[in-house]
């Protein structure tokens, strides 16, 4: 009799439109086993187990839970079987209490809502041995309490099957070790859990076996103990890759940009941006480190021009820009990409030809009252040659291109108005890693022709690897500015966590501050009796 | 104050309440249909239909119980119509509102015309219409001078207004279907992801909404002593209570006090002259308003109340994160 | 055999094609049964209504002239509203817009027309109505961007608020109100068309066009043309798709929306004047409802200028050709034509869906 395995997906097949998401997988989850799903971004893993937690119905295949083949047609089915996911976008109600939010989905929850429910809740999430106030609102809550919730939520009703779409991306490195050790009980008592994830430590620390999508196919299963971090990789990429990120040294300028005394709000009236100091050379790439809005957002955009700043001094090649408007910043030569979690947000327009996107920021230079397609259809060309950009053609909707390919077109629109400084944001965000290395590469060569790059990023290793030096922002102020070949993953983490703060590291000079600045002192001054005109309203 | 004065702001107090119950019915019905995350627009059409089907079939069946019930239950096919086709067919709720009131009115006119040219019931001939739609004091409360006629004594459908109102309030935020309503509107991704039936949830408040809006209509009706001419009964007061939900922060409880505001200026257009006169030296200035003022002074009043609210930002809006907008549960 | 709904990448053409046209012969199927169950043979009304009464009458060019005149408010309307939902703008205060243009030029007309030579007179009837219809649009632009006040409740209320201003004018018999009729004891609305009105220019027979039309057209073509290839088009483009991607690239967003609003609430004005201009008299009901229809025209052609123009006409002829029907089958109120175009337009609702989506089977088995 062959093996009975919590979950066994046979054949399975999905499509979206003309895009094959899932080609004939075949995945089988053992009893009490933690299985990684491990793949590129864009691989089909998310596709795959929306298949099994009722959002995405296959188009093909067969689903068994228990050895009994089974249809799931909704998450409702998905709960009945026993099966939980907990999805990379938290699938809460903001404005909800915790309670209410596990409450929303019970079976047998009676007609009237009785107060004794938050009890309720709070007893069981006692018994899972979790802490979380079942009266808070979800909105009022951290990213890790609400991993928190979203696991609570599931175990409560009552799932065998737990499944995780790359639970660690959010997380630091101390929440990550807390979250194994919760997955490590959980599987103590029972539970089978599939963890999706891109990050081969992780898939090595945590899972008992890995299996592996590439590019929507099934390549195959193996027990982690039996395999390593390089066979993995190329399981998932498909061929021999060189791991290592260039970082190549290249004679620094002066400071291009320079950041004194920087506070921003955001869009709730809080203070996003705290009294932050820094600078970039040309030729050096200064890596942005911290936990997901803890201010990046705001930096971007207030050096962009997008939003108005409380205090500070913006100081490009000796010209302060603070109060510039958006125009006349990018005039200057400062390029500013931010990849949203959507990935379209932000400098793109979705609906528009690759054409129309490429003369976003100069279609107002053309002559007379049309645009010049022409030269954007030009420049699409060029972009889509240089970077190797699949699309149909220069006239295809950005919306239709693949992730990888939606930013290869942002950042080649960049990198063709010839800026002086780069700011970018999650650039690599929910790209392939030969996509990915596309991109460091194109950093590098900007880098080399001495450009100043501000790369905000999430993956410390990728970090560690491509910047120069690393600055650490923890709910908004500076925990200090280090050289990225003398640092680690765990310093980083603590400093990330404001357990720890190197701001004062060197004596001669706080972090953040040229030797050879170019604020006048004329500028300073008034800095200061401006900041002092703010204490004494 | 002497007795006619008396008598004068008593009917007027009266007559608030009774020019502010089409209205309640219209606002709590959308705010059922908002909370379930699609913003309706066709509240004119589905209580013009409401109100001549209930009006008709009423006066034939000589039972107001009927009317009620016919026009809840012509309100809730428009609002079948309208979650089939935005709900299942995801068609965009703007247009689908827009053509759900050209449809509603055309229906109105169609049926109405055409029944006209035959034989038109008038209320008058049916007893019980007649007398269900008289008013019922409510013992003891109706007593208290001025108020007690003007607010405790009413036609039946006053009450069973109030009671919705109230009702709907409580099933919204005391229940677990009103829970889990409010997460479908919020949110429906997370709502499906714990196995509520958006979908299922959606239709049915759609449509109940719609029969709450169905029921308004044939109290206007009522109200007009169903006499049919070329301006339609409902005559803007869908889109008043499209506004009103605004006005009410989604909260039925609220509506009822929000459609009194309103109240208070459809009863100056009718009754402002004869408050004039009962007060010709500290009230003889409404007289000299033309009728119009009164009639557009709720759309005036929405539209500063639709600035003020945007102006000063609220914690706690009521309004449904996801109102608008369709879910396919299938989008990448 | 299980079924869902997948979503599609892109539908040919001639597919689209085929559905909207069965969506509104399964509307006309619709109404037919209607007509049947009331007796009337629907064969001979639909050929009423949708050639106008016009084969085999003598007057028929009278008949094609009041046609125009149906035809030329919607589709400029519906084009004028094309631009502000380009930018996802939700004016749906054509309505309102529409009666302050109108009374904008008809102020023009009873006040400066005697006095001024007539093409002047037309002219300056066209600007006023434009500048007025502008401006009402522009305010909620205006409270939009400083606010975020939501247009599309705030354009409506003010539809109701401009319907009873029309209303006091032609209700309230004054010394001052110049618009209603003098020597009638009743209030009823003064005629200007012995002053001025839009002249007509003769084609065949009896036949003219009126210079209105032509006018229209022509705005029609420069309003594609805007659109497609102008920067202000593409602003419109982009702020329309993504607001923060407008901002990021240093437009100035706030002037895009106000602008575009502005003009296309300007648009709706000069469709009032055309339609006050040809009519030569106000009305309560001067808008036959084209704000609300042009909403409907200007989304169902996706805001594409050619497919604009395609609809209204159908749309006049359904609309204009069930006032002749409903003449000669006096059992069939004229309201038929609402009911029959919100059938139509459910039923195109409905076709849409299957070109955005797909309903496919669910396959079993795979490889083993």
């Amino acid at each position: 009799m062959p093996e009975q395995y919590a979950i066994e997906m046979r054949g399975v097949t999905k499509t979206f439109g003309s895009v094959v998401a899932n080609k004939d997988v075949d995945l089988t989850l053992r009893q009490g086993e933690i299985l990684a799903l491990l793949g590129e971004n864009g691989s089909g893993k998310t596709t795959l187990m929306n298949m099994l937690s009722g959002i995405y119905k296959p188009d093909k295949g067969e689903i068994r839970v228990d050895g009994k083949t089974v249809s799931i047609d909704s998450p409702e089915d998905a709960k009945r079987l026993g099966i939980g996911m907990v999805h990379q976008h938290f699938k809460l109600v903001d404005v909800f209490s915790a309670a209410d939010n596990i409450w929303m989905g019970r079976e047998k929850a009676g007609l009237t809502l009785k107060g004794d429910r938050y009890a309720e809740i709070g007893e069981m999430v006692k018994k899972f041995g979790f802490d979380i106030d079942p009266k808070k609102k979800v909105r009022n809550m951290a990213v890790s309490e609400k991993q928190t919730l979203e696991i609570i939520k599931v175990l409560y009703y009552g799932a065998k099957v737990i499944i995780l779409d790359e639970p660690t991306a959010v997380l630091t490195v101390q929440e990550i070790e807390k979250l194994f050790e919760v997955l490590r009980r959980m599987k103590e008592n029972g539970h089978s859990i599939i963890i999706i994830t891109h990050k081969l430590n992780e898939v090595m620390e945590i899972s008992d076996r890995v299996a592996i999508l590439r590019k929507g196919e099934y390549i195959t299963t193996v027990n982690t103990a039996d395999t390593n971090e390089q066979e993995l990789t190329e399981w998932m990429v498909g061929r021999k890759v060189d791991l290592n990120i260039d970082r190549p040294v290249v004679e620094k300028t002066r400071p291009l940009l320079e950041i004194r005394d920087l506070t921003i709000k955001n869009d709730e009236g809080a203070v996003a941006i705290d009294h932050v100091n820094f600078y970039i050379r040309g030729g050096e790439i200064l890596g942005v480190a911290g936990i997901a809005g803890c201010g990046q957002k705001e930096l971007c955009e207030a050096i962009a021009g997008l939003r108005p700043i409380q205090s500070g001094l913006m100081i490009h090649k000796g010209d302060n820009i603070v109060g510039l408007s958006p125009k006349a910043i990018l005039e200057k030569g400062i390029s500013m990409s931010f990849i949203p979690e959507d990935r379209l947000g932000m400098g793109l327009a979705p609906s528009l030809s690759i054409t129309d996107n490429m003369i976003l920021k100069n279609y107002s230079e053309a002559r007379g009252p049309f645009v010049d397609r022409k030269g954007g259809r030009e420049d699409a060309q060029r972009v889509i040659e240089e970077l190797e950009v699949v699309t149909p053609s220069t006239e295809t909707p950005v919306r239709r291109l693949s992730g990888g390919n939606v930013q290869k077109v942002l950042l080649g629109r960049e990198i063709k108005a010839g800026p002086n400084v780069i700011v970018t944001a999650y650039p690599v965000r929910g790209l392939d890693i030969n996509s990915s290395y596309a991109i460091y590469n194109i950093l590098n060569q900007q880098k080399e022709a001495g450009v100043g790059i501000l790369f905000v990023g999430e993956d410390l290793d990728v970090m560690l690897a491509l910047c120069d030096k690393i600055m650490v922002l923890c709910h908004g102020k500076v925990m200090g500015v280090v050289h990225a070949h003398k640092t680690s993953k765990e310093e980083l983490g603590l400093m990330m966590t404001g357990a720890l703060d190197l701001t004062n590291k060197y004596e001669d000079k706080p972090a953040g501050y040229a030797k050879d600045t170019n604020i006048t002192d004329e500028e300073l001054r008034e800095l200061e009796q401006r900041e002092g005109e703010e204490e004494q309203p | 104050m002497e007795m006619n004065q008396l008598g004068v702001v008593t009917t007027f107090v009266h007559n608030i309440v009774v020019y502010n119950i089409p209205l309640l019915y219209g606002t709590v019905g959308e705010i059922v249909v908002e909370k379930s995350g699609s913003l309706n627009l066709g509240v004119e059409g589905i209580m013009a239909v409401g109100a001549i089907f209930g009006y008709i079939i009423g006066c034939y069946t000589n039972s107001m119980a009927v009317g009620i019930l016919t026009a809840f239950l012509f309100g809730a096919l428009c609002g079948l119509l309208f979650a089939a086709l935005t709900v299942s067919l995801q068609a965009n709720q703007n247009i689908t509102g827009l053509t759900l009131t050209t449809f509603g009115l055309g229906v109105y006119f169609f049926v109405g015309n055409g029944l006209k040219a035959v034989a038109w019931p008038a209320m008058n001939d049916y007893a019980n219409i007649k007398n269900g739609f008289a008013d019922l004091a409510i013992p003891g409360l109706s007593q208290i001078p001025v108020i007690g006629r003007g607010l405790f004594s009413h036609n039946v459908m006053v009450y069973l207004a109030v009671a919705v109102a109230l009702a709907m309030w409580w099933y919204l935020n005391r229940t677990t279907p009103g829970l889990r309503l409010r997460a479908v509107g919020e949110n429906p991704g997370a709502a499906d992801s714990v196995g509520i039936n958006v979908k299922r949830y959606k239709y049915v408040h759609t449509m109940l909404g719609c029969g709450i809006m169905g029921i308004g209509g044939y109290y206007m009706a009522l109200n007009m002593s169903g006499s049919f001419n070329s301006t339609c009964w409902i005559n803007g007061y869908g889109w008043i209570a499209v506004a009103l939900v605004i006005f009410a922060n989604w909260n039925p409880a609220l509506a009822i006090l929000g459609t009194f505001v309103f109240g208070f200026f459809n009863t100056l257009r009718v009754s402002g002259s004869s408050l004039a006169a009962a007060f010709p030296g500290t009230l003889g200035w409404l007289a000299a308003i033309p009728t119009q003022v009164y009639q557009a002074l709720p759309f005036v009043i929405t539209a500063v109340v639709l600035v003020a609210t945007s102006v000063r930002k609220r914690e706690g809006s009521g309004l449904p994160a996801s109102l608008g907008l369709n879910y396919f549960r299938e989008e990448r | 055999m299980r079924f869902h709904v997948v979503k599609r990448d892109n539908c040919p053409l001639w597919k689209k094609l085929c559905l909207y046209v069965l969506a509104v012969a399964a509307a006309l199927g619709l109404g037919a049964l209607v007509l049947l169950a009331m007796g009337v043979d629907p064969a001979a009304y639909y050929y009423r209504m949708f050639t106008m009464g016009m084969v085999g009458n003598k007057i028929a060019y009278k008949t094609f002239e009041n046609y125009l005149k149906v035809f030329v408010p919607l589709a400029l309307t519906s084009v004028a509203l094309s631009l502000a939902f380009k930018m996802r703008f939700w004016n749906i205060g054509g309505e309102g817009q529409f009666i302050l243009g109108a009374v904008a030029a008809a102020t023009v007309a009873f006040k400066l027309g005697p006095s001024l030579p007539g093409a002047v007179t037309l002219v300056l009837m066209c600007l006023a109505a434009m500048l007025c219809a502008g401006l009402y649009g522009a305010f909620v632009a205006v409270l939009k961007v400083k606010f975020g006040t939501n247009e599309t409740l705030m354009t409506l209320m003010l539809n109701y608020i401009a319907l009873y201003f029309i209303t006091f004018l032609g209700e309230t018999k004054a010394d001052w109100n110049f618009y209603l009729d003098p020597k009638s004891v009743r209030p009823i609305f003064a005629s200007f068309a012995d002053i001025v009105s839009f002249p007509k220019i003769p084609l065949v027979g009896k036949f003219s066009l009126n210079v209105c039309v032509i006018f229209t057209l022509v705005i029609g073509v420069l309003v594609f043309i805007y659109l497609k290839y102008t920067k202000h088009g593409y602003e419109i483009a982009v702020v329309g798709d993504s607001a923060g991607t407008a901002h990021y690239a240093g437009m100035k967003v706030n002037t895009i929306v106000l602008r575009t609003v502005f003009l296309s609430a300007c648009l709706i004005g000069l469709a009032a004047a055309f339609k006050v201009g040809t009519a030569g008299i106000l009305s309560t009901a001067i808008t036959d409802d084209v704000g609300w229809t042009g909403i409907i025209v200007a989304w169902l052609s996706q805001m594409n200028t050619a497919v604009i123009f395609l609809v209204s006409a159908l749309i006049s002829m359904l609309r204009y050709g069930s006032t002749i029907a409903a003449a000669t089958f006096s059992q069939v109120d004229s309201s038929f034509a609402n009911m029959l175009q919100g059938a139509i337009l459910f039923l195109v609702l409905a076709a849409d869906f299957y070109t955005r989506f797909r309903v496919v089977p669910v396959q079993k088995g795979g490889k083993n």
